[in-house]
């Protein structure tokens, strides 16, 4: 009885892992302090995990976990409601058509895949930021947020992959 | 990494929302967003006070790195740049003589003239506690809010010049919209020429200039200081100068916003100047020192007149303010024939 109590706890927080890595995401993303006092944009973190986890375990990290991700780099980041959270939602879309794709890839081309899910969402941002605004935003903030969030996808889905293995795994299916 | 080093899961969660929902929803989010923008503004004000205490804590020691790697480069050139800025410190010690000649001779103008002087300004010190510099919105958080007397619309300056102006303001801390940022469009004034203008912030580091009158006069190099139109931000806060990119005008900015650690919220004290209340002692003939005008009212068919004093027609004029249609008789040349007039002097609030 322990024994299954146990199994069912260590199996929810598991379960919770790469959404919370996202809500994680979001809140460093958005910290207001800057050791490069805000003369670079920070990367994207949250749509690392969305792009991870979506790819390994959608089970884990459904459209709906995206959505919520996007409100709450919204609501933190202070810009215009819905911008980030459509543009996730849209991201998502993709990754989950294409994911036999995606999932194939390995290496440099791994990042290349993130790459085109950033440009996705850096694009359809910016779509949805000149709808809200009525013209359209310069892009050379979004360039720097998607080359900076690109560079830093490399250690981090070093760092996706150890919290994968240890602390989420497979689907119990697939053991 | 992803590289199928594990086996892909393809099972979908039962509870999960269909994508179709999800995007629906988000999209009624945008929607809903561009009709009340103002959709998260208590909650952002919430969220920066509660985390007030620790962005103080926090931002100190990080602040500390990055002004320790910002300064790296300027270690080999110290000696230089010590030169440097003692010689500039000479040659501004002589502008601030020559600017104090020219206050206290200005300030005897304005005596001589008995010219209306300057709205007071009061200023709130405040230190910056928070950056946030993403894509499409390039903020400030201070650490003063409507509790030290802070309210939004207020310029924001530092040493140099202005940095932008509050938009939200909590109880403890305020958000500042640089003037940098996409949501910014100020009123200036161009010197030399006093050419006014909108300067519009477009997420670069230097401000579009938009001249009010296509085809104005702008020379790179002209003064930008705020206009006060519309009577939020004071007249004359330094902001930049002109620049030229090659296809348009632009403003480079005085202040550092990424510089800046300690910042003076200008409180605007005096509200715009209302113009007087007209009296009838205000009319041309009274203010002349002529006696009162006779209005002659000619009634049409049996040609009866009736004669009406300005303080006769007093009562029926809606509010002080309400400028009187002045009747002014007209003279012909012969001197016995008065031909009744009507001058209207200015818009009736009532038209």
């Amino acid at each position: 009885m322990n024994e299954r109590l146990g199994t069912s706890i260590s199996g929810t927080f598991a379960a919770a892992v790469p959404f919370v890595c996202g809500l994680l995401g979001v809140i460093v993303t958005n910290i207001p302090v800057s050791v490069l006092r805000g003369t670079v944009p920070p990367p994207l973190f949250s749509l690392m995990a969305i792009y991870f986890w979506c790819l390994v375990r959608p089970d884990l990290m459904p459209p709906a976990a995206a959505f919520a991700l996007g409100v709450l780099e919204d609501f933190l980041s202070g810009g215009p409601p819905g911008v980030w959270a459509l543009s996730f939602v849209i991201t998502y879309a993709l990754i989950d058509r294409e994911r036999d794709a995606f999932a194939g890839l390995s290496g440099f081309a791994a990042l290349l895949g993130f790459a085109a899910s950033m440009l996705v969402a850096s694009m359809s941002a910016w779509l949805i930021a000149s709808f809200v605004y009525g013209r359209f935003p310069p892009l050379v903030p979004l360039s720097i947020e998607f080359a900076v969030s690109v560079v830093v996808y490399i250690p981090m889905a070093m760092l996706f992959g150890l919290i994968h293995r240890h602390l989420v795994g497979p689907l119990r299916s697939e053991f | 990494m992803a590289n199928g080093t594990w086996k892909i899961a393809r099972g979908k969660g039962g509870a999960q929302l269909p994508l179709a929902i999800v995007a629906v929803l988000a999209i009624a989010l945008v929607v809903l967003g561009k009709a009340q923008s103002s959709l998260f503004d208590r909650a952002h004000t919430y969220y920066s006070d509660s985390i007030a205490p620790l962005l103080k804590s926090a931002g100190q020691p990080l602040d500390g790195v990055g002004k320790w790697m910002s300064g790296l480069g300027g270690l080999l050139d110290v000696y230089q740049e010590n030169q440097r800025l003692k010689e500039e410190n000479a040659r501004l010690r002589q502008w601030q003589s020559a600017a104090l000649v020219l206050e206290s001779r200005v300030k005897r103008y304005q005596l001589l003239l008995n010219a209306v002087p300057d709205p007071s300004l009061d200023a709130i010190s405040a230190r910056v506690i928070g950056r946030n510099n993403r894509p499409f919105l390039d903020t400030l958080i201070l650490d003063a809010g409507k509790s030290r007397g802070v309210k939004p619309g207020e310029a924001v300056v530092d040493a140099r010049g202005m940095v932008g102006r509050v938009f939200l303001a909590g109880d403890h801390t305020s958000w500042i919209i640089l003037l940098t940022d996409l949501n910014s469009r100020i009123p200036v004034v161009i010197e030399p020429g006093n050419i006014p203008a909108i300067m519009a912030g477009d997420n670069s580091d230097d401000p579009a200039l938009e001249p009010m009158s296509p085809g104005a006069p702008i020379k790179e190099g002209g003064q930008v200081v705020t206009s006060g139109d519309g009577g939020l931000l004071p007249n004359g806060l330094p902001v930049g100068a002109v620049v030229w990119d090659g296809s348009a005008f632009r403003v480079s900015l005085l202040a550092d916003a990424a510089a800046a650690d300690d910042v003076r919220i200008v409180d605007l004290k005096a509200p715009p100047e209302q113009p007087p209340v007209v009296t009838p002692n205000d009319l041309p003939a009274a203010a002349a020192g002529l006696p009162p005008l006779v209005t002659t009212h000619v009634l049409p068919g049996n040609g009866a007149s009736a004669a009406q004093t300005p303080a006769a027609l007093a009562p029926m004029q809606k509010g002080a303010a309400a400028a009187p249609r002045k009747t002014a008789p007209l003279v012909l040349p012969s001197g016995n024939a008065t031909l009744p007039t009507t001058t209207n002097t200015d818009d009736h609030p009532d038209q």
